[in-house]
């Protein structure tokens, strides 16, 4: 379904819709008020930018530099083309060691390949350990947003749910009862795990290691306890040194939530003793995005969600509505190169006001990628005929300034004179929920030219 | 191997040209801070405590009135025997420590802009030590506050394993609600050696 069809279907609960909104829009001011802490903040933003270019045109270079150090380290590293390898790869590896159950912490790349039901085809337990996460997997959902999985659920609803599966007491919804209760659900599940996955937020060519953030601990939770630790990661986390961990832990949780660093930034560079740690390098897609010139620079994300929190379609119309494992402004730029056909309403999911690259810590020019996009699905794919022959039409008019000023006056015209039932009658979408203005008598044009007479 | 070749391949005959590495300047940043008084400020912010001491023996004294009446203690401190309720020599697995209360670690680099405290495993006796105790508290010399991440990365040398951890473990995934305790410790103590 396209984006406008399932944004329409979260737009029925309204109270939901306006809940949402501003819960975002919370934690979007929550990152402004800690970045305008940060002097030269825009500096920082700058660095990241620039290390992420730097990186990606150096990137063959790196991985085999990470590769090699990596093994030295003492960790395995695994290559995958595409989705369907990645879980061949770290099934194999929960297979040689006969490991049943797995517990996962966040890991947006294992959400794209689909890793979780794979697994669990396979006999093998599979369950996510970040709390929002665990939510939406207990609701057989995939997460709206790729930091807050559950926002989209209210505490009622994780009542319910943590009531069914975990048999929890009611409680009407009290946060801290259903954290608690998930904090002992969970440490069984860690206690018991045979293997942990992990996502990765930075891998450092330099050293080997890498690096992941957390805030309730569930990362560390795994993989201090069980004995293998896989490690998934998209080819485009890596950076070059460990001292650009300073930039980007900088960057990272202000930009998400406004916490100064994430509760945890683990940084894992060699196994413990008698343990198995594993690296998956992962491409599907990346590196054919890293050939597209003007839109390679969506590789620099760095997954912080501040573009999802600030965007006025996104706190309005939900994550599920994007149908993409990234959703938002920079899942936007990023599905298009996936599957050009099913995310071609996405890049149209925008009103290019450009919030999302003011917000981007690694300086994104996200929405005139999304403009970019837009020229190419209008070309390659399908569109339908009404919007066809309008912009024929529209075309037509806007070409000559005449014609354009007479259609202007009658339009104006219409929206003063018009009753409102006729306005807001069916053929005009824009008329949707929405009281139109009335129209000016004058036109912006007239209004200049009388405002250049009067100043003769 | 796998895919290995293919995927490096593609890379580098997709990858833009060479693109120059950015020095980091952390001049930049600087803003001449109270280092301790804005460590204190960020510790409160994510949920720590932080409590100035004038010497490590007032240490254990001060947690028994903090934490009164815990069972599982363990400390990496000197002469803190009397403290210690296991011993890491009999200890086999991680999971044998799910019902440590307390435990007191040193740490010799903080973080004054996030409250962060780093940690590396030639400290721990076992990885697991820092997130799965109850309460956890760090006892840190004012002198090893650095103000930035880019001064944190420029003391850290080899490890097997670090982390730097800012407050306790926390989560908002339930109506954005803050709840503090979520996996890791539930309470963070940073106590603040003059």
């Amino acid at each position: 379904m396209s984006h406008p069809k399932l944004a329409s279907i979260f737009n029925k609960d309204e109270q939901k819709v306006n809940w949402h909104d501003k819960a975002l829009w919370f934690v979007r001011h929550k990152r402004d008020l800690s970045v305008h802490q940060v002097k030269g903040w825009e500096t920082l933003r700058e660095l990241g930018h620039n290390i992420k270019a730097h990186t990606l045109s150096n990137l063959d270079n790196y991985l085999v530099e990470f590769e090699t150090n990596a093994l030295k380290n003492g960790i395995q590293v695994h290559w995958a083309a595409n989705a369907k390898e990645h879980n061949t790869i770290v099934h194999q590896i929960l297979e040689e060691h006969g490991a049943k159950k797995v517990v996962k912490s966040k890991s947006m790349l294992t959400e794209e390949c689909h890793l979780n039901p794979y697994l669990e085809d396979r006999g093998i337990e599979v369950i996510d350990t970040d709390l929002g996460e665990r939510i939406v997997q207990l609701a057989k959902e995939p997460p709206s947003h790729i930091v807050l999985p559950a926002i989209h659920k209210n505490r009622h609803e994780v009542d319910k749910l943590f009531q069914e599966h975990l048999h929890t007491k009611p409680c009407d919804g009290d946060p801290q009862y259903l954290t608690q209760e998930a904090r002992k659900h969970l440490r069984e599940k860690f206690i018991n795990a045979d293997a942990a996955i992990t996502g990765v937020n930075f891998a450092i060519a330099e050293t080997g290691g890498f690096v992941v953030c957390t805030n309730e601990g569930n990362a560390d939770m795994g993989t201090h306890l069980a004995p293998i630790h896989i490690a998934c990661m998209g080819f485009e986390k890596l950076i070059p040194k460990q001292e650009h961990l300073g930039v980007f832990l900088r960057l990272l949780a202000r930009s998400a939530t406004g916490q100064p660093i994430t509760t945890y930034s683990s940084h894992f560079k060699r196994p413990m003793n008698g343990n198995k740690m594993h690296i998956v390098i992962v491409d599907n897609g990346r590196a054919e995005q890293l050939g597209r010139p003007d839109f390679r620079k969506s590789l620099h994300c760095i997954r912080c969600g501040a573009c999802m929190n600030t965007c006025p379609i996104y706190r309005r119309s939900g994550g599920h509505s994007y149908d993409a494992t990234i959703p938002g402004p920079i899942g936007s730029i990023l599905s298009p190169g996936k599957d050009l056909t099913k995310h071609s309403s996405l890049p149209f999911a925008s009103t290019l006001c450009g919030s999302c690259s003011d917000v981007c810590p690694v300086k994104i020019d996200i929405h005139s990628q999304l403009y970019k996009w837009r020229q190419i699905i209008t070309k390659e794919t399908k569109q339908p005929f009404v919007k066809k022959k309008s912009m024929v039409f529209m075309g037509k008019l806007f070409s000559k300034p005449k014609q354009f000023e007479r259609i202007g006056k009658i339009g104006r015209w219409a929206l003063r004179s018009l009753p409102q039932s006729m306005i807001n009658a069916k053929p005009n979408v824009w008329g949707k929920s929405r009281d139109l203005p009335k129209g000016p008598k004058q036109s912006f044009d007239e209004w200049y030219r009388n405002r250049m007479k009067k100043s003769q | 191997m796998g895919s290995r070749t293919d995927i490096l391949n593609k890379i580098k005959a997709n990858k833009p040209d060479k693109l120059a590495l950015p020095t980091i300047d952390p001049y930049i940043f600087n803003e001449d801070l109270d280092l301790v008084k804005e460590f204190t400020k960020k510790v409160e912010v994510v949920g720590g405590n932080v409590y100035p001491i004038s010497s490590l023996d007032e240490v254990t004294l001060k947690i028994n009135t903090l934490l009164p009446n815990t069972h599982s203690n363990f400390s990496t401190l000197e002469n803190t025997t009397g403290f210690n309720t296991i011993s890491m020599d009999v200890i086999k697995r991680p999971h044998e420590l799910e019902d440590l209360d307390v435990l007191v670690l040193q740490s010799g680099l903080a973080v004054s802009e996030n409250g962060s405290i780093w940690v590396e495993d030639s400290v721990l006796p076992m990885r697991i030590l820092p997130f799965i105790t109850k309460h956890l508290v760090f006892v840190i010399d004012e002198r090893s506050i650095v103000p930035y991440m880019h001064q944190a990365y420029e003391k850290i040398n080899d490890f097997n394993f670090g982390v730097f951890i800012s407050g306790p473990s926390k989560t908002a995934d339930i109506e954005q609600s803050l709840v503090i305790g979520a996996h890791g410790a539930l309470s963070l103590s940073v106590f603040l050696l003059k």
